[in-house]
């Protein structure tokens, strides 16, 4: 019996601080059970919440790392074993985690613990610690002095803010000053293994340190000299709106109903929304009361009154780690407060404009986080670094007794600053970081989150290694410190360098890429030793990065890196989502922090983009109708236009606007109906589903097979498992009849989220100390199925208009990862016209389909986005032809079914058959099944069995969704998830489908009415009628697919449209192919979907063992 | 503590002729309303007033005295540079003695038998220190008066020793340094236009005239920094007060007194009338 409590109760910080793994790794499955039975009752009763967490962390761990591996080392899987119950994932999807629990428990004690049932578990227990968690920051939050009054206020007439009366002066020409906040953006100079993440700092706050710079920025080349980047303006309007603009997202609205501000997510304007509210203007506490917006404003502005806020940022791109829009969201909650006398240099006290206190300071800060959380977002504790000035030490702090947190967790909400003086850091030791650090952005934008769920579980944990990564970061920041001191940027280079190599690495190997690694690998051959180090800036790299030369250098550095970049990034960009052009930015250190000044008169004007906004919609009224302010407001703009430089190019851009040029639609040079003619477009077939969609006779709905189809696990007899034919498969792959078919066209949508990159060729993780992309691994497995038969074994991957030409020039420049057997690509020759959805079809996916609520703020932010997504198909007409963006984004491939008849379509199968007449069997596998290889008793079996396709499939677990092996009718078969009559048949399925297929290529052949020889003879009119003959009798599914619409600054939304596709496995719904299907071990058939799905499949053991497949040389 | 002197500003922007309103008194009495001020700091104890005054106002003011113009000095602002200042203007008047400090246009109406500048100078007298009448007040309400950040005295219901304050305070600076144990969430003490102060207030007030060079003073500056120099003392009274200064103060104000004193019924009487007549 081994007890896991003292590893969370102890006094003792030895005991405290071991490492889960170490404990667990030595029990039995009973003892680990027993172990979570008493860690289970211990996290119902715990007090504290930092126990009961980590209980729920444990809990977690053990159930998906520890009790698989035991209960597979058990032996076979056990087709008996417990199934996931869907009354338990419906709790789930609905955040009812506690009861989930229970019921799974539940189960678990009546049939005994199985592979499925554990993944349910630690799902359940993952997320129930980090709602715990994330309940907890927000009650802080809400809790903090200064932020909780706002919650109370729910009436108009309750509002005590007043504006400022210097506000309300008018200039002669009866112009409203503007009050203006600039803000600079802040550098992570130490980085800390995440210690900013607030689940760390509120229960390690001792551990919780960063060193922070404020900085002004431009980009290189384009900008004369750095700003401060983030920019706030504010001032009355003699109308009773609120009225926001962002400038950089060409986003301007005039608020009228209070409603409207809290739905963050219906424009671009959600960051300013959320500083409305967060600084009190429309405080929380009013939201859903029913009231006006103007009677709101009344009290604030006076009757008939309201604001503009406007947001600029100088066009900094997004993704630039130096947390620009914290700081934005700082710089806007910052000017509302002042312009409400909520500084205390305020109220007739003092001046409006200038620095904050550090009082002010902080309550900026405690409102930006609230802001974040309103967004639905979460900003780490040390972003808001911008409002501070200079170069500064930030600090958890260990609860007190006056404080909220006391007796909830260990650490605060709110982290302590500590402005570094001059003498602590002098001017030349500033000036001396300037002179070295080149600042950049890489270009990729990567989603972070997934990595700070990863730090957080990893440091409840206190997994071994990252724990020792912990300790060493914290070495690295007083390394950090005291080169500063002494002005010594190389010492401090090489102490970021190793923080970039030894400790974040160690906690998140994925923290680095191949494009960094590449990076810094040219910049150290292009400079030497003159390459100080290099410097991550933020959650990851690929992004906002540093690289430290020595100062006579930079100059020459700045210029060379962006070249560096911009070729690495053209070798790259199909196989890593870039979201932008990488640039170099110049900084300055920012000595003030966050600073206003007050604009009257003739300075009384917004930043110039705010102009190229709003002037052509005022110009085409009559000057008449215009409120006074207005008119005032356009003839002091019409005069600084024609004196001012700094806004020279603005006419230019006027005009731009006023007459827009014609818009080419092509990009790359291709127009879109070029490339659909080149690739296969049926327009007839798209003509016909159109019609379909509008009518009704397709959509998500009819994908459904009939509700009275009977949907049944299948029985003992419907699977085998591998029963040891492996001579028989050894003899054929000796015999050169096996040939391996990857299906490489597609691009990954849930890998990168849309982002349109092949993801075969994404160098995706570390295998033999080297980044390696699927493609390389799956030839890997190859090369080493070849030399043991002693025959090259061919490899075919098949592609599609996306990825044919990136992963052709991509295989030549690597030389095929000197693959020695035969390598072919398989181009697709069907592609589809991707459409706007039908709102009925966005309604079934949101509201009919069951759905995973999310946290309450993201879930409301969601809802209102989906309201809007709604409102743009209908606007953009239903089941009209999406080509809003590029060419490649508009089309998509067809399914997957297409890819084997395209191998007999465009020549591929013929070549094979004419270098292999004896090739006989082909084994079938998706890019993301790296655990899937030519297996030789797999084949033997396979061969021995005398079906046309034998089909792998694994046990389910909890993430396993999407249809499955089920008796239809009384028929075994795959079902696809889509064609699910009802959402709960699946959980009764005890087998998912993994893709993987053997093929007996002479039947599959005869089953299309075709032989070897009419596929070499290539008589592409009987080719064509035998696959449309059989394609008739596929299913079409209806999908919505999200797709990435790049736009701005490095700024992308998403999109869902409409798109259809025939599937593989509905192949085994026909009679006259026989389909077998065999059960194979996990760690063989689960995919690789997601990115977030990385670290486990490096810890649970999956990395391993499709290493153990591979050679790489 | 023996307190003689009680100062009343009636110089504010619109306030110079609220204290000329006639009403009925609770003795049923039609008096001006500075007259009721007057008697309630008579009542007090104190024996001579000083009034602070626009130039030009003595003679209507002396009239609306009536019967107790005798006791009393008028000063004249000569400019309206703030409530600091309007008292600073009354420093030669109570020449360095402790005083009875009470807005023009503020009535008041006490619910127990003591007068509400009574119980506070009998508070000031037991404890010799500053003792502003405070009284707990909805955050909204905070752009309208001064706030004060107290600790309750220990074993004293309703009295406070004063570490801040601040006028007109946002609910964000009140909710970080204002907040008292025991009062309701979103409550704060705020004057209640009545103070006993001692001379250290005249002497600090003077300073801030000078620092602030023709620009206006606020009273608050001064408690804040008294808070920081002595004891100084907040106390919830039993009354309430009415401003007759705001949209139907003085009505309201009217029907408070009346309904606190001989007329009570006649008064009653009157409203259920009015209330049953009421078509609409």
């Amino acid at each position: 019996m081994i007890s896991l409590l003292p590893l969370i109760t102890s006094a003792d910080p030895a005991v405290r601080d071991q490492s889960l793994d170490a404990s667990c790794r030595v029990a039995s499955v009973a003892e680990l059970l027993a172990a979570c039975d008493e860690l289970d009752g211990f996290r119902r009763k715990a007090e504290n919440l930092y126990e009961r967490v980590r209980a729920l962390f444990f809990l977690s761990a053990i159930h998906r790392f520890h009790l698989p591996e035991k209960l597979r080392s058990g032996g076979p899987s056990d087709r008996s074993a417990a199934l996931i119950p869907f009354r338990g994932y419906e709790q789930l999807l609905h955040r009812r985690f506690e009861e989930a629990i229970d019921t799974f428990l539940a189960l678990q004690a009546g049939q005994g613990p199985s592979d499925g049932l554990a993944s349910a578990l630690a799902n359940a227990y993952h997320r129930l610690a980090f709602q715990t968690l994330a309940d907890q920051v927000r009650r802080s939050v809400r809790s903090v002095r200064g932020n909780q009054w706002m919650f109370r206020m729910g009436h108009p007439a309750d509002q005590p803010l007043r504006i400022r009366p210097e506000l309300l002066r008018r200039g002669a020409d009866g112009a409203y000053p503007i009050l203006r906040e600039l803000t600079p953006v802040r550098m992570d100079l130490t980085h800390s293994a995440w210690s900013d993440i607030f689940f760390l700092g509120m229960d390690f706050p001792e551990g919780a340190k960063v060193v922070n710079v404020s900085v002004d920025l431009g980009v290189h080349g384009r900008d004369a000299r750095p700003r401060p980047p983030v920019s706030a303006w504010l001032r009355v309007l003699d109308e009773p709106v609120l009225r926001l603009t962002s400038v950089d997202l060409g986003a301007t609205a005039d608020i009228t109903a209070l409603g409207e501000v809290f739905d963050f997510a219906k424009d671009h304007l959600g960051l300013l929304k959320a500083a409305v509210i967060a600084s009190g203007i429309v405080p929380p506490g009013i939201e859903g009361s029913g009231q006006s917006l103007a009677d709101l404003l009344a009290h604030i502005v006076g009757p008939g009154r309201g604001l503009e806020i406007v947001s600029c940022v100088n066009d900094i791109p997004k993704g630039s780690r130096l947390a620009v829009s914290t700081n934005l969201l700082g710089s806007l909650i910052s000017v509302c407060m002042r312009a409400t006398g909520q500084t205390t240099g305020s109220a007739d006290k003092g001046d409006v404009t200038g620095p904050l206190s550090e009082a002010d300071r902080r309550i900026v800060l405690a409102r930006a986080l609230l802001g974040e959380w309103l967004g639905g977002s979460g900003g780490g504790w040390q972003d808001s670094g911008g409002v501070w000035p200079g170069i500064k030490l930030i600090t958890g702090v260990p609860a007190s007794e006056s404080d909220p947190e006391w007796g909830i967790s260990r650490g605060c909400l709110m982290p302590s600053h500590h402005v570094f003086s001059a003498d602590e850091i002098p001017e030349s030791a500033r000036q001396a970081l300037q002179d070295s650090l080149v600042v950049v952005h890489g270009g990729m934008a990567q989603n972070v989150g997934p990595i700070l769920e990863m730090v957080t579980e990893k440091y409840l944990l206190r997994s071994e290694a990252e724990w020792i990564g912990r300790k060493d970061a914290l070495t690295v920041l007083d390394e950090v410190i005291s080169a500063l001191r002494r002005g010594d940027i190389r010492a401090l280079a090489a102490a970021t360098t190793r923080n970039f190599r030894r400790p974040i690495q160690t906690i998140i190997p994925w923290a680095s890429t191949f494009y960094t690694e590449q990076l810094i690998a040219k910049a150290g051959a292009a400079f030497g030793d003159d390459f100080w180090g290099f410097w991550m800036l933020g959650g990851m790299s690929g992004g906002g990065m540093g690289f430290i030369f020595a100062p006579h250098r930079k100059v020459e550095a700045q210029a060379r890196m962006q070249e560096i970049m911009s070729a690495t990034k053209r070798e790259l960009q199909h196989a890593l989502p870039f979201a932008m052009e990488p640039v170099v930015f110049d900084y300055a250190i920012n000595e003030h922090g966050t600073w206003a000044d007050l604009l009257a008169g003739d300075d009384a004007l917004m930043p110039p983009g705010y102009y190229a906004l709003t002037v052509p919609a005022l110009v085409r009224q009559d000057r008449r109708e215009l409120p006074l302010a207005r008119r005032a407001e356009l003839d002091t703009f019409g005069a600084a236009a024609r004196t001012r430089p700094e806004l020279r190019g603005l006419v230019q851009t006027l005009f731009d606007v006023l007459l827009p040029r014609g818009r080419s639609e092509s990009a790359g040079g291709v127009p879109l109906a070029d490339l659909l003619d080149q690739n296969g477009f049926d327009r007839a077939q798209h003509e016909q589903i159109r019609e379909d969609l509008r009518e009704g006779r397709i959509g998500l709905a009819q994908n459904r097979l009939r509700a009275d189809a009977i949907i049944e696990d299948v029985r003992p007899e419907d699977v085998s498992f591998e029963d040891g034919a492996r001579e028989a498969g050894e003899a054929a792959l000796r015999a050169g009849e096996v040939a391996v078919i990857t299906l490489a066209a597609g691009a990954g949508s849930r890998w990168t989220q849309g982002a349109g990159v092949c993801k075969a060729l994404h160098p995706f993780a570390k295998f033999s100390g080297r980044h390696r992309t699927f493609i390389e691994a799956h030839l890997a497995k190859s090369r080493r199925t070849s030399r043991a038969s002693g025959t090259p074994l061919p490899h075919v991957f098949t592609t599609s208009y996306a990825t044919h030409g990136p992963t052709e020039r991509f295989l030549a420049a690597v030389d095929n990862y000197g693959y020695q057997g035969p390598l072919h690509l398989s181009p697709g020759k069907n592609v589809g016209l991707r459409m706007v959805p039908t709102a009925r079809d966005l309604r079934f996916a949101w509201e009919e389909m069951p759905q995973q609520r999310l946290d309450e703020q993201q879930q409301k932010v969601r809802e209102s986005l989906r309201a809007a997504l709604i409102g743009w198909a209908t606007s953009a007409g239903e089941a009209s032809d999406y080509t809003d963006n590029v060419p490649l984004q508009s089309m998509h491939p067809v399914g997957h079914w297409y890819e084997v008849p395209n191998l007999f379509r465009n020549g591929v199968l013929a070549r094979l058959l004419t270098e292999r007449p004896q090739l006989r069997w082909l084994l079938l596998h998706n890019i993301d099944t790296l655990g899937a290889d030519v297996d030789p008793a797999l084949l033997g079996q396979h061969i021995r069995s005398g079906a046309a396709l034998t089909f792998e499939v694994i046990t389910r677990r909890l993430e396993d969704r999407g249809g499955g092996l089920a008796r239809v009718n009384g028929r075994p078969r795959l079902v696809e998830g889509l064609a699910m009559p009802r959402e709960e048949d699946e959980f009764r399925l005890s087998y998912y489908n993994s893709m993987t297929t053997w093929i007996d290529l002479d039947r599959l052949l005869s089953a299309f009415g075709l032989t070897r020889e009419d596929i070499v003879a290539g008589d592409a009119v009987k080719i064509t009628a035998a696959i449309r003959g059989l394609a008739a009798k596929m299913p079409t599914y209806v999908t919505l697919k999200e797709v990435k619409k790049r736009w701005g600054h490095g700024q992308e939304d998403i999109f869902p449209v409409t798109q259809f596709e025939k599937l593989w496995g509905d192949l085994t719904a026909l009679p006259e192919i026989e389909s077998r299907f065999v059960v194979v071990p996990r760690l063989r058939g689960q995919q690789l979907k997601d990115q977030a799905q990385l670290d486990g499949w490096l810890r649970d053991g999956s990395a391993a063992y499709v290493e153990s497949l591979c050679e790489w040389e | 503590m023996n307190l003689k002197k009680a100062v009343i500003t009636a110089a504010g922007k619109n306030q110079r002729t609220l204290p000329l309103q006639s009403l009925v008194d609770t003795d049923g009495v039609t008096k001006t309303a500075l007259a009721i001020i007057i008697e309630e700091a008579l009542a007090a104890g104190v024996e001579e007033v000083g009034i602070v005054i626009q130039p030009g106002d003595q003679t209507a003011y002396a009239a609306a005295a009536g019967p107790h113009a005798a006791r009393i000095t008028f000063v004249e602002q000569a400019e309206p540079l703030g409530y600091g200042h309007a008292v600073a203007c009354a420093r030669n008047f109570t020449a360095g003695a402790p005083f009875l400090l009470l807005v023009g246009d503020h009535l008041y109406v006490n619910s127990e038998a003591r007068g509400c500048a009574r119980q506070l100078v009998e508070l000031a007298a037991s404890t010799s220190c500053s003792v502003s009448a405070v009284q707990a007040t909805h955050e909204s309400k905070l752009p309208y008066y001064g706030a004060v950040g107290c600790k309750r005295v220990p074993g004293q219901t309703g009295l406070y020793e004063v570490t801040e304050v601040l006028e007109k305070p946002t609910p964000t600076e009140a909710e970080q340094r204002l907040v008292v144990p025991g009062l309701r969430a979103g409550h704060y003490l705020c004057f209640f236009g009545m103070h006993v102060l001692t001379s250290t207030v005249m002497d600090l007030l003077a300073g801030s005239v000078e620092a602030a060079g023709g620009k206006g003073v606020h009273l608050s500056d001064a408690l804040a920094k008294l808070a920081k120099k002595e004891r100084y003392l907040a106390t919830e009274l039993k009354g309430r007060r009415y401003d007759i200064g705001a949209k139907y103060g003085l009505l309201t104000a009217q029907l408070a007194l009346a309904l606190a004193g001989d007329d009570r019924d006649e008064v009653l009487g009157g409203l259920v009338e009015l209330l049953a007549q009421r078509t609409r």
